[in-house]
């Protein structure tokens, strides 16, 4: 089983990517669980037909911690994939840190990490502002972390902070780096940068995802671009992601840059080299 | 000597700094009021202990509302461990009450809990004069809005809901705590009510809990002399009490360190003058009613009074005097206690070989050392491993301090007394001086002593 984590930057398109990509990988007969760790409880909802499922904080929340059942938090999606929404306060109250803490140790007392899975995905919120969203780093929960990002700064700006959480858990989680997924704004020089900043760290970019809009119409379909459009070249791309992931076997502890080699590198690759 | 490492501390030699033995020739203090040396088996509290457990918990007519998990409530709990007397003691001293927070709570957030346990208590005790709410560690690292939420569940009940930040991580020992509360009731209470009518001779005592009932032996003194105790602060205080407090003429400080800030900004806001005084044993209290006396212009009165109790008690405290004379006492007290209690163990005869307290800052030890002889050790925050080196190596003849420590005293088999809720109080004034002196002659000359194991085979476990 390979555990895998996807963080980055907020709004960069981490939960379209990993619904794209594990759905990608389900077309490939990989038995996957997906895990939600963002209180909006939106990152399966392509893979479920845009169904609001019961989060694991909801339901623990009304039918108290012991009587919460993998039954009621764990739906099947497109492709067989097993979606799990952790769910969280709304926002400006309460601590989603902890929230993400507490439903990933109740999947694992409930025994949802079964052994006929092949891939465990978590789809973390944002940045790692806390220690609660580092837990998929920690205790081996994960063993792979991929960074989605694209050519903007503040992208690669937070891909380098991701990095310096996953040096400080590397050593007492074995986490590694996987590597970074570049989900294209369209940035001139894109491909460029990204490929520079992912060497610059001791990593490589796994994949150049380019822009098109079938995602998004996908998306108001409440479809993943697998299922929406199979044919589609945007398939193709995501297709192509899933095979780089399966036979991806670089994994590092990344060399996060100093703020001022980030920068640095910004004027040598970016939009204005 | 200077500063010094015990032998239970070779492994923290950062506490050498804690550890002073005096000499006259020497202006050294020990270093207090930082944070614990990481190893060091501290005993003390947290900032939310010095809150709620020592400045708020006595107040006796309000429903002190714990916001935080179960485990928080109980130590904390004024009537529960501290002997805070009073005369509604159906009330604060029964009752202790919490949010019980649990993991859900803390995810989703406390706030509408907060609310409806305020509003359930509120229903439960129609007759209690206010709600406050203290904030434990959990609650401030999600943020509750507890000003907010007191806000609204105030306007909905009509009685007054003050809410304490007193988290327990904020700080290095309990004091920051005694502040906060000072502070907090300092703006949220204080000046928001008039006495019904005031006179030239209106006086708070502020700093005294009323441990065991000693407000009750202190105030007849002072209204013999034709003083009006306007508030107490906070033994056996209604919330009203406090809320008058900005009227009197006169703060009498007793506890000088928990107190401190209220007085301050009761004198820069209200032009009320301060006097510290010690209320224990009969030197220190005959010179607390001079100086209050001399205040008020009362000093005739005040002879009278001195003369008539202290003729009551002398006597007796000569003959206890007596049977003491050349026994030698170890001091461990929060803070002030350590320095209150020298003169009053002299005057028994008793002399002083080692004091040390919780959370004293700099001014305590700086009166600790002006009151003890050469060569007395004085300790800030002990641990459990010193406090048995000095019990088995300085060999005092009893050891005054508290519940925590009181086994261990009784395992080494050195006489022992409850200094901080007492063991048949009240201790202070000239009446409660008698028991205070009684309860030493118990402990000192309690035939069990001798059935136990002798002290000098005791062994330390080093």
């Amino acid at each position: 089983m390979r555990q895998i984590a996807i963080y980055g930057k907020g709004g960069i398109g981490k939960s379209t990517t990993t619904q794209n990509l594990t759905a990608a990988l389900s077309t490939m007969d990989k038995r996957i669980l997906q895990i939600g760790c963002d209180p909006k409880a939106d990152s399966t909802r392509m893979l479920v037909g845009g169904k609001r499922q019961p989060t694991v904080l909801d339901t623990l929340r009304e039918v108290g911690t012991e009587n919460v059942t993998l039954e009621e938090v764990v739906h099947t999606g497109f492709g067989g994939i097993k979606c799990v929404e952790a769910g969280g306060p709304e926002p400006g109250v309460g601590c989603a840190g902890r929230g993400v803490i507490t439903a990933i140790n109740l999947l694992e007392e409930l025994g949802a990490y079964t052994d006929d899975l092949d891939f465990v995905f978590y789809d973390v919120l944002g940045d790692v502002v806390c220690g609660g969203f580092a837990m998929p780093m920690r205790e081996g929960k994960a063993r792979e972390i991929y960074i989605v990002a694209s050519g903007e700064m503040m992208a690669l700006y937070a891909a380098n902070n991701i990095c310096k959480a996953i040096v400080r858990f590397a050593k007492q989680s074995g986490i590694r780096l996987g590597g970074i997924i570049c989900n294209s704004r369209k940035v001139d020089n894109e491909l460029e940068l990204v490929t520079a900043f992912s060497e610059r760290i001791g990593s490589r970019l796994v994949y150049f995802v380019p822009r098109d809009n079938i995602v998004q119409r996908a998306e108001i379909n409440k479809k993943t671009v697998i299922e929406y459009a199979p044919e589609s070249n945007q398939a193709g791309e995501y297709l192509q992601l899933a095979k780089n992931v399966i036979e991806n076997d670089n994994f590092v502890i990344p060399s996060p840059l100093e703020y001022e080699e980030l920068e640095e590198l910004m004027m040598e690759s970016g939009v204005l080299a | 000597m200077p500063l010094t490492l015990l032998k239970s501390d070779k492994a923290i030699p950062e506490r050498e700094k804690h550890t002073y033995i005096k000499a006259a020739s020497e202006n050294i203090l020990p270093l207090s009021n930082v944070q614990t040396t990481p190893g060091d088996f501290t005993e003390r509290g947290c900032t939310y202990a010095g809150c709620l457990g020592v400045v708020c918990g006595p107040i006796k007519d309000v429903i002190h509302l714990v916001h935080g998990p179960i485990g928080c409530a109980y130590w904390t709990w004024g009537g529960g461990t501290r002997q805070n007397l009073s005369d509604n003691p159906g009330f604060h001293r029964k009752y202790c009450f919490s949010t019980d927070m649990q993991e859900d709570n803390i995810i989703f957030g406390g706030e509408d809990k907060l609310y409806e346990s305020i509003l359930e208590a509120h229903k439960e005790f129609p007759e209690a004069k206010g709600v406050f709410v203290y904030a434990t560690c959990a609650i401030g690292l999600i943020g509750d809005d507890l000003k907010g939420v007191c806000k609204r569940a105030e306007e909905e009940i009509g009685i007054r809901v003050v809410s304490f930040n007193c988290e327990g991580f904020r700080g290095c020992s309990q004091s920051l705590g005694h502040h906060i509360a000072n502070d907090t009731l300092f703006e949220k209470v204080v000046g928001t009510k008039e006495p019904e009518y005031l006179t030239d001779y209106d006086m708070n005592i502020i700093g005294d809990y009323n441990i065991q009932g000693d407000l009750w032996e202190i105030m007849p003194l002072f209204e013999r002399m034709g003083i009006r105790i306007l508030s107490t602060f906070t033994g056996n205080a209604s919330v009203d009490d406090i809320a008058q407090a900005h009227r009197a003429k006169l703060n009498l400080m007793h506890c000088q360190r928990s107190t401190p800030y209220i007085c301050k900004r009761m004198e820069e806001k209200y032009g009320i003058p301060v006097l510290k005084a010690s209320l224990f044993g009969v030197e220190q209290t005959s010179k607390a009613l001079r100086d209050v006396a001399a205040f008020f212009g009362l000093e005739d009165k005040a002879e009278e009074i001195i003369e008539e109790e202290v003729s009551k008690v002398a006597p007796k405290i000569e003959e206890y005097k007596t049977k003491f004379e050349g026994k030698r006492v170890f001091i461990y007290q929060g803070a002030p206690r350590a320095w209150h209690w020298v003169n009053m163990f002299r005057e028994l005869g008793v002399e002083t070989i080692a004091a040390a307290t919780t959370f004293g800052h700099e001014d305590d030890y700086v009166k600790i050392c002006e009151r003890v002889n050469e060569g007395v050790l004085v300790l800030d925050n002990p641990n459990s491993l010193e406090l048995e080196e000095i019990l088995t190596d300085w060999k005092p003849d009893l050891f005054i301090s508290g519940l925590k420590e009181k086994y261990l005293s009784y395992k080494l088999g050195v006489p022992f007394i409850n200094g901080h809720s007492y063991e048949k109080g009240p201790y202070a004034v000239y009446s409660g001086f008698l028991n205070f002196a009684r309860d030493v002659e118990k402990t000192l000359f309690a035939p069990v002593w001798g059935l136990i194991r002798r002290r000098k085979n005791a062994q330390r476990n080093d």
